[in-house]
């Protein structure tokens, strides 16, 4: 079965909701309680490319296989050493010694899930591809959804991240270094737009703002004349709209803002109650402060629409997102109250259940109103720049209006950035030393290590390299200080920390530190492939000796 | 395979961990004899026990094993199901309804040579605390608060301060969702896992009231046809949170209510979801939080680190962030803490009320508590005589049963403690 009819079925097992869920339904469940089953396909149509076999590599994979990842090829000419069938737990012990490394490991992880198509290139590596192949090399390359690199030979990784970099429709690259202890992750990627983004933020009740229909049900209620149980029914909703409104009659159409306002405001709330135990008016007091917070388009969603418009070469599959954007812009600057279009979810509170279905659907009925607004801008906006028509599916349209105060726009930077920008790395010095640590560590221990290659390659003599590299404290410290800028350094604990523990341990993939990796890069790989959840912006390092992780 | 298995560690097995235990790191405790006596106790004498090979239990059998471990036992109580497959990497599709210990000892045995898994197919309450002395370490990888309180409690009472090796080192794991945290105790050194139990999400309790009469939303109709309905209809039949039929009714109950008073948003995903309080669970935050239990354990078999002090927190919804600090002892802690715990309460307030307040208290959470002074039984749940005998003390007041500075032991049977108040009145 392919990944498209399979995930056809996932969709249709999910919406029926008449009948038990089926097999697959079933084995994926606890993640589709994350990512839902949009997030479940586009997992399940991804084709991912690894560079490596390592036991991180596999550790990796492990974690996106097991969620059903559509396929991966695994591309890696090595043959398995005693070393690797030690530490990596998709290689069979000694029977998988001498045998390519790589299409063990494809067998051993497809065990894993059936849904899963797995692959296998072990005549050449990625050097070969991108030098020999030329163009179509190239071509094959950014082919696939994502590409993962671990401890990837320097010379490799910097023409690999070069020219995936000089095209804005290129795949994200992940790049993975790990020695010992230390590790790095970092996401090379142009654009990633987010509209689910699962932030934990409540959407405003424009309590402050209320819609007409709203703000009549508010002032109709006879709050005398309602029978004890109904008036401890109403909805804090109605009650706040209601004070508010009365307030404003007598301060010239302001809130309260002083704190003596704020507080005779809530005593107006309270002095409401009929009896003193109605939870209805104590919820009214708690949430008594949006009648003084404005409801306004969100400051990251106002910085979104500025760094919306002024991106360039915007990759395809980002386009939808700024169109989308713009015409939230178009919306908030045009359709009054100049807000973002009013969500549909409404949180529980203290009503009878008529009461509360009924305020629901006053609350839904104006989401509608609002959606079809937006809708109307959208056609526009889509008109204006000459798209298709057809450009955005409603579901895209819903999932967007519903997220529009969570939205995230990220705008990538290319690989090694921070080695060349001087003053990033003289604040870094400062302000994350211990993180800037382990980025130079590793960097001096993936230069060296490069040099170490070539000097190998012309002694012809290939077999064992990495047993073989063994830098000195010396080397490595003097490697590692030549990145930085003239006068910068780092406080000597946090560099010696760093080095000391390289130097230990230069080729060592730990089988702990190959699964914390296999656990935090899968992670990652899911947040780029679903679009939902936001990946890490930078370079994330770790520090298995004092066990934390911090971003440079 | 036989000749491997024979001479199971072969020439560059361990080449990587050697890099860790030929030499020192530069914050390596002085402590750590680098070279062959830290591999033949990792190797040769270390015991480590793991309770739980579910989805974290099955990556820490699988880390333990690779890093040199040899002699591993693993306790689980549960047999696989099909929505365990989509983490617990050890299973497949044909292990469906087999113990899990047993299949995953079975598996890491076969994958990795040379290494043994005992496993116990059953609780942890079985075992006392001879069976746990004979091992150096122990790791939790659960998902029942209840069995983490237990285990907690039974490492540190057989804290003997006069025998070193009574000290069981306790390294904890759990994961929700993307978010997940690991920890290190030392018994009756460092905080231990009762001392944190205010750190738990307080778990949503729908009012009664609110589920009998003004549903508001779609868990609110499951819960009526759970709670309510359920025993109603089935006075004789225990509710199966496993059996897809029950679910089913359960659903098609909830449904039902839900149409009646005009709620939308019940289906069955979310009504399996309620009943059986299920948490997200995806196999890359079990594989952070299994590898961090192990690097842990790894570094306290071997020294040649310093371990974690003693919580490491991270979350991986917005970026990456973690958080690596040290949790503090409570002094009122009723497993490590000694001291009893201070509880002002009104003289007004029944004996019934009290017990009510301590369901609900945060930091003890215990569900169904007996009570008693040193001189007499307050209130007992069970044996039944004894709970008739004491029951119309429910109704008196506090005031008149416990003088001032009274102390009062509260006990449940779910836990192998006992919790001191010293209870106060305010005037």
């Amino acid at each position: 079965m392919s990944a498209g009819t399979e995930s056809q079925s996932l969709e249709s097992a999910t919406t029926s909701i008449e009948s038990q869920p089926d097999q697959k339904t079933r084995r994926y469940d606890r993640q589709l309680r994350l990512w839902a089953k949009s997030g479940q396909a586009a997992l399940e149509s991804a084709h991912l490319l690894v560079l490596s076999s390592s036991s991180t590599s596999t550790s990796i994979l492990k974690n996106l296989v097991l969620p059903g990842v559509g396929q991966f090829t695994l591309l890696d000419r090595t043959i398995t050493s005693p070393s690797d069938a030690g530490n990596n737990f998709f290689l069979e012990g000694l029977d998988s010694v001498g045998k390519p490394r790589a299409e063990e490991a494809v067998r051993l992880l497809l065990e894993l899930n059936d849904g899963v198509k797995g692959h296998s290139i072990v005549e050449k590596d990625i050097q070969q591809v991108l030098s020999s192949e030329g163009e179509s090399g190239v071509e094959w390359v950014k082919g696939f959804s994502l590409i993962i690199a671990h401890n990837l030979e320097k010379n490799a990784l910097d023409q690999l991240s070069d020219l995936l970099w000089a095209d804005f429709k290129s795949p994200p690259l992940v790049i993975i270094r790990s020695a010992g202890f230390l590790a790095e992750v970092f996401i090379q990627f142009h654009e990633h737009a987010i509209i689910d983004s699962h932030i934990d933020s409540t959407p405003s009740l424009r309590i402050d703002k209320p819609f007409p229909a709203l703000l009549e049900r508010s002032l109709a209620i006879d709050f005398e004349n309602l029978d004890v149980t109904d008036h401890g029914h109403v909805p804090y909703v109605f009650i706040l709209v209601r004070v508010l409104e009365e307030w404003k009659k007598s301060h010239d159409g302001n809130p309260p803002s002083t704190a003596a306002e704020k507080k005779e405001f809530k005593s107006l709330i309270l002095n409401m109650r009929k009896k003193s135990d109605e939870e209805n008016f104590e919820e009214a007091e708690s949430q008594a402060y949006k009648c003084w917070t404005s409801t306004v388009v969100p400051s990251d969603i106002k910085s979104l629409f500025a760094s919306s418009a002024s991106s360039s070469n915007t990759p395809p599959h980002t386009k939808p997102f700024h169109i989308l954007v713009k015409a939230l812009e178009v919306y908030t600057s045009t359709v009054p109250p100049n807000t973002l279009p009013l969500s549909s979810t409404l949180p529980d509170m203290k009503a009878s259940t008529k009461e509360y279905v009924e305020i629901q659907r006053l609350y839904k009925d104006r989401s509608v109103e609002e959606k079809n607004t937006f809708k109307g801008i959208l056609a526009n906006v889509i008109k204006e720049q000459g798209e298709d028509p057809n450009l955005i599916d409603d579901e895209t349209i819903d999932s967007f209006v519903k997220n529009s105060h969570v939205l995230r726009l990220l705008s990538g930077k290319k690989w090694g950035w921070v080695d060349e920008d001087k003053a990033a790395l003289t604040e870094r010095a400062q302000t994350s030393s211990k993180q800037l640590g382990i980025h130079l560590a590793l960097s001096a221990l993936s230069s060296l290590h490069a040099k170490h290659a070539q000097a190998q390659a012309t002694k012809q003599s290939q077999e064992g390299q990495n047993a073989d590299f063994t830098p000195s404290l010396e080397e490595l410290t003097a490697e590692a200080k030549a990145i930085l800028p003239d006068g910068v350094e780092l406080p000597e604990e946090d560099f010696d920390n760093a080095i000391g523990e390289a130097a230990r341990s230069p080729t060592a993939d730990l089988p702990n530190t190959a699964a914390l990796l296999g656990g935090v890069v899968a992670q990652e790989v899911i947040k780029m492939i679903t679009k939902q959840y936001v990946p890490i912006d930078g370079y994330c390092t770790i520090d298995l000796v004092e066990t934390w992780t911090g971003v440079l | 395979m036989a000749a491997a298995a024979s001479s199971s560690d072969w020439p560059g097995r361990y080449h990587h961990i050697d890099q860790i235990l030929d030499k020192p790191g530069p914050r390596t405790d002085p402590g750590f004899l680098a070279g062959d006596g830290v591999k033949d106790f990792l190797r040769g004498q270390a015991k480590i026990l793991v309770i739980g090979a579910g989805g974290l239990g099955c990556e820490i059998l699988a880390n333990l094993a690779l890093t040199g471990f040899k002699d591993i036992h693993v306790i689980d109580m549960d047999t696989i199901d099909i929505s365990n497959l989509n983490r617990q990497f050890l299973f497949r599709q044909k292990d469906v309804g087999k113990p899990k210990a047993t299949v995953a000892a079975e598996f890491i045995m076969k994958r990795v040579p040379g290494v043994t898994v005992t496993p116990y197919f059953g609780k942890i309450q079985d075992k006392d605390e001879e069976y746990y002395m004979q091992f150096n370490l122990v790791i939790c990888g659960l998902d029942s608060v209840e069995a983490r309180r237990w285990i907690n409690a039974t490492l540190v009472n057989m804290v003997d301060p006069e025998v070193p090796e009574s000290l069981k080192p306790l390294i904890d794991g759990g994961t929700e969702g993307f978010k997940g945290q690991a920890r290190v105790i030392l018994p009756g050194i460092t905080s231990c896992y009762e001392c944190s139990l205010d750190m738990l999400n307080k778990q949503t309790q729908f009012p009664i009231c609110t589920i009998a009469n003004t549903p508001r939303l779609p868990e609110h109709c499951i819960e009526w046809a759970s709670v309510l309905e359920w025993p109603r209809v089935f006075a004789d039949k225990k509710l199966d949170n496993d059996d897809p039929d029950d679910i089913d009714w359960l659903y098609k109950t909830a449904l039902n209510r839900a149409r009646e008073f005009k709620i939308e948003g019940v289906t069955w995903s979310l009504t399996q979801g309620v009943v059986k309080n299920i948490i997200p669970a995806i196999a890359s935050t079990n594989a952070i939080i299994a590898a961090a239990c192990c690097n842990e354990a790894f570094k306290i078999a071997t020294s040649s680190a310093a371990f974690l002090n003693n919580y490491f927190m991270l979350i991986g919804t917005d970026g990456v962030y973690s958080y690596t600090f040290e949790h503090e002892k409570r002094q009122e802690c009723p497993v490590c803490g000694g001291e009893a715990l201070d509880l002002a309460i009104s003289p007004e307030l029944t004996l019934e009320q009290l017990i009510e307040t301590l369901t609900e208290r945060q930091d003890i959470q215990i569900k169904k508590p007996s009570l008693s002074t040193p001189t007499k039984q307050l209130y007992l749940q069970a044996p039944p005589q004894l709970e008739q005998a004491t029951r119309p003390n429910l109704e008196k007041k506090v005031s008149e049963l416990v003088p001032p500075s009274g102390e009062v032991t509260v006990t449940a049977s779910t836990l192998p403690f006992s919790l001191s108040l010293r209870i106060a009145y305010t005037s």
